[in-house]
């Protein structure tokens, strides 16, 4: 009853409907355009919001987070360029889709999808935020290690017909993922003296030049084929289609929360992993994945949005991010005179609550603008290639600069897409690339501090696993994802199958 | 976002020379050298949009993140000296050469406005069996290399403090290198490390929760909100030739920008900092204002740097 009366607020003070309404919207495009990151919008909001009352500030902040979150799916499906890193495996079906005159479709089930998946973040954020708080705050740095481990072996779901090919294409993203100052010695590792590449490679330079530059170049170089005519009659998912689908819907939101609650992993690696998880449980998709299966649509656009609820989990209830957005709202709520951190909820409960319900409104305004301009983008699609192909050029510049303002990103992604074009032409997947670019870091830091931390040794660092459950848990269940990739075992699969 | 592009095009097309008279007659870049959402971040885009009324431009925040903050240093260095790029950063800087970060350091930057620094304190964790810092020195000089203190990495923070601590008290420790300020100090509140060193205001609400502790403060005097807190100098009296000592954050421009420049805008700053609203910011980050420009800026920077490679210097952190 408490908590209806703080969600309340929304009948007193109505003009933040239409504030989460606006944030949303601009979201959704500032999310589709390559480059420009939810992140980069909500930080700009915090000095324009500075000076207004906190509800306000707050119901705009959250409406653009939950909008650019969603909106990486629009070029992903419609263009092979996901807006944000958290779009990549949606590129992998929903572009196949796109190609078979799909588009509508699959930006329908992207909306109803990702809609859900903000409910189900909400829900969980609601109920058992102490628990998942709780988690995340105990989680190793083993079991980080753990996790991006896991995440490297997708390298095999994402490799399309040879893994050899995804492991030559995953190694070169690890080695570009080394470049730079390590964090931990200061060390510079591939940097030929050059203060520019001491940051290393932005993943979302990668990903912009790797999907966004590549697909122009391999595009421009083949003009003569003419745009895929667009059916734009079945746009929203039947109930029955997503009641058939929901039990994939609710697991890859409970990845959503939970990887979107990690301090150190964020609605991209959520998002991977849940694309990863529906390949390996579903044996019969609708289409073989990769080739526009509607389920590598279902679980990474749930999985990405639900992440969103998982984010703000540790955020409110410990006062620490859980990812990019929700570390700048940390810091907009300070510099507002609230206090992030274990008492934040306790002390205003109020906000608590008006989070919640900005997310509830933002879910809503998603599923209306998410679904209203369908029409017009598929368009998109359709202009022609001279027109087209320039023009995503131009934005990969544009995306690429605007991410740390940097010329030299610019060369880095003229330098990815000069690669993804022809990795592309000799049949090499490229999302291996991207997902090794995002988990070097994650792996290798954890994997020297688990070290570390057991005075040097690692064989004290896997003896480290097995005193907590978490790691242990987590243990398992990389054993398994393990064991059953192996020849020995399909085939053992296969064999109990004939005789059965 | 908008306002960035647009921005950029402004800057490209009419890249007209400024004269300081008129300065300023376009919007002027402040690269903040961390992430937005982070310590120095918000202490910049408040001031800065105090600071722009006064000044009747715009200032456009960047955040250039990357290397310690190197990256944003050398960009500004780069750009010409009219102005129009101000580097809003934090103490790093100030250490580039030492840490072979990069060349560059504060003494190629004028400080325009200095704003304040924060205290910092040795924290452990609520169920540490360590009451007090003596009680972690001796149990490091019985086993040294055994107790974790979990760091921001090579030339953070809590790698600077346990230089200083191992400086005065002999005591060596393991580091463990965290990615952020917030990760270190989960570690410590979930048992990985045994302590750390963190601000003030980063600690402050897990101590009021009772999930961190505070053992002793580094400070001359005791902290307002904390004012339990011991100081550091009760157990190890030798501290006091390093204090005061905390990160601080400043708004600089490169070396040889015309001083009527760099007057105009520590007069704009120092217009906006004393403001009430951004007091209020400045009590909620738990930070010292200090409000300095010019020579006063100047003189704290350069004595903040030598005290602090003294320390280094003589726990052997480097030679």
């Amino acid at each position: 009853m408490e908590a209806l009366s703080h969600m309340a607020v929304f009948l007193r003070e109505p003009w933040l409907i239409a504030l989460v309404a606006a944030g949303t919207c601009a979201g959704v495009y500032v999310g589709a355009i390559p480059g420009l990151s939810g992140t980069m919008a909500v930080s700009l909001l915090v000095s324009f919001t500075f000076g207004w009352e906190q509800h306000s500030a707050l119901a705009v902040m959250v409406g653009v987070y939950v909008g650019s979150v969603f909106g990486g799916s629009r070029s992903a499906i419609l263009l092979n360029i996901p807006g944000a890193p958290a779009a990549v495996a949606t590129a992998l079906d929903g572009y196949a889709l796109a190609k078979q005159g799909r588009a509508g479709e699959a930006m329908g089930l992207a909306t109803s999808q990702s809609v859900i998946g903000t409910l189900l973040g909400v829900l969980a954020l609601a109920t058992c935020a102490p628990l998942v708080a709780g988690i995340a705050r105990n989680f190793h740095s083993i079991d980080y290690l753990m996790l991006s481990l896991m995440g490297l072996m997708m390298v095999g779901s994402l490799s399309g017909r040879s893994v050899r090919f995804g492991l030559i294409a995953g190694c070169i993203g690890i080695f570009l993922g080394c470049v730079g100052v390590d964090g931990q010695t200061a060390v510079k590792r591939f940097t030929f003296n050059i203060v520019y590449l001491n940051s290393g490679v932005d993943y979302v330079v990668a990903m912009i030049g790797l999907f966004g530059a590549s697909e122009a170049l391999s595009q421009i170089t083949d003009m003569k084929a003419t745009p895929v005519k667009q059916k734009v009659d079945k746009i929203l998912p039947s109930w029955t289609e997503s009641a058939k689908y929901l039990w994939l819907t609710v697991k890859s939101s409970i990845i959503g929360v939970l990887v979107g609650a990690l301090p150190g992993a964020g609605g991209d690696i959520a998002a991977l992993l849940s694309y990863d998880q529906a390949k390996r449980s579903i044996k019969n998709p609708s289409a073989p994945f990769g080739k526009g299966a509607v389920e590598g649509i279902i679980a990474p656009e749930s999985a990405n949005n639900a992440a969103i609820g998982g984010a703000f989990i540790p955020m409110l209830t410990l006062g620490i991010p859980g990812d990019a957005v929700t570390a700048v709202l940390i810091s907009a709520l300070t510099i507002q005179g609230l206090r992030p951190g274990p008492n934040l909820i306790s002390q205003t409960p109020d906000l608590f609550w008006l989070i919640v319900a900005s997310l509830l409104f933002a879910s809503f305004f998603l599923l209306v603008f998410g679904l209203t301009g369908i029409k017009a983008f598929t368009k998109i699609v359709e202009v022609p290639k001279g027109i087209l192909m320039p023009t995503i050029l131009i934005l990969s510049v544009i995306g690429a600069y605007a991410i740390r303002n940097s010329v030299y990103d610019i060369l880095w992604m003229f330098g990815f897409g000069i690669i993804g074009y022809f990795l592309k032409r000799f049949n090499y997947p490229i999302a291996p690339i991207v997902l090794g670019v995002i988990l070097t870091r994650l792996c290798e830091e954890n994997y020297r501090r688990g070290v570390m931390l057991q005075g040097g040794s690692v064989m004290g660092m896997l003896g480290s696993i097995f005193t907590s459950y978490i790691s242990i848990a987590l243990f398992v269940l990389l054993v398994v994802l393990f064991v059953t990739q192996t020849e020995g075992y399909k085939h053992w699969q296969a064999k109990r199958r004939g005789e059965a | 976002m908008m306002r960035k592009i647009f921005a950029l095009i402004l800057v490209l097309c009419l890249a007209v020379p400024a004269f300081s008279a008129d300065y300023p007659a376009q919007n002027i870049t402040g690269v903040v050298q961390w992430g937005a959402g982070g310590g120095t971040d918000s202490l910049m885009r408040p001031l800065s949009a105090i600071a722009e009324q006064s000044l009747g431009k715009s200032i456009i925040i960047q955040n250039m993140t990357g290397a310690t903050g190197s990256i944003a240093t050398q960009y500004v260095f780069d750009a010409p000296t009219d102005g129009y790029t101000l580097l809003m950063g934090a103490e790093n800087p100030a250490l580039y050469d030492v840490l072979e970060i990069s060349e560059l350091t504060y003494n190629n930057f004028d400080c325009v406005y200095l704003i304040g620094d924060e205290v910092v304190g040795v924290v452990v964790g609520k169920n540490s069996p360590y009451k007090s810092l003596k009680e972690i020195v001796d149990a490091a000089l019985k086993a040294p290399w055994t107790i974790k203190i979990s760091t921001t990495g090579t030339g953070g923070l809590p790698w600077e403090v346990g230089a200083f601590i191992t400086d005065i008290t002999g005591a060596m420790f393991n580091q463990i290198p965290y990615d952020s300020d917030a990760s270190a100090k989960t570690a410590v509140i979930n048992g990985e490390c045994d302590f750390t060193v963190c601000k003030v205001q980063s600690g402050i609400e897990d101590w009021k929760a009772g999930d961190l502790k505070f053992l002793c403060m580094l400070s001359e005097k005791p902290v307002p909100v904390m004012p339990d807190v011991p100081l550091v100098t009760a157990e190890y009296p030798d501290f006091s030739k390093y204090l005061p000592w905390g990160p601080f954050y400043g708004v600089f421009v490169k070396k040889g920008t015309d001083s009527a420049i760099q007057a105009k805008l520590s007069d704009a700053f120092t217009k906006a900092g004393p403001q009430e609203s951004y007091q209020k910011v400045l009590a909620n980050f738990n930070i010292n204002f200090l409000g300095y420009s010019g020579e006063e800026a100047a003189k704290y920077i350069s004595s903040w740097r030598e005290n602090t490679i003294t320390a280094l210097k003589n726990s052997g952190a480097f030679d």
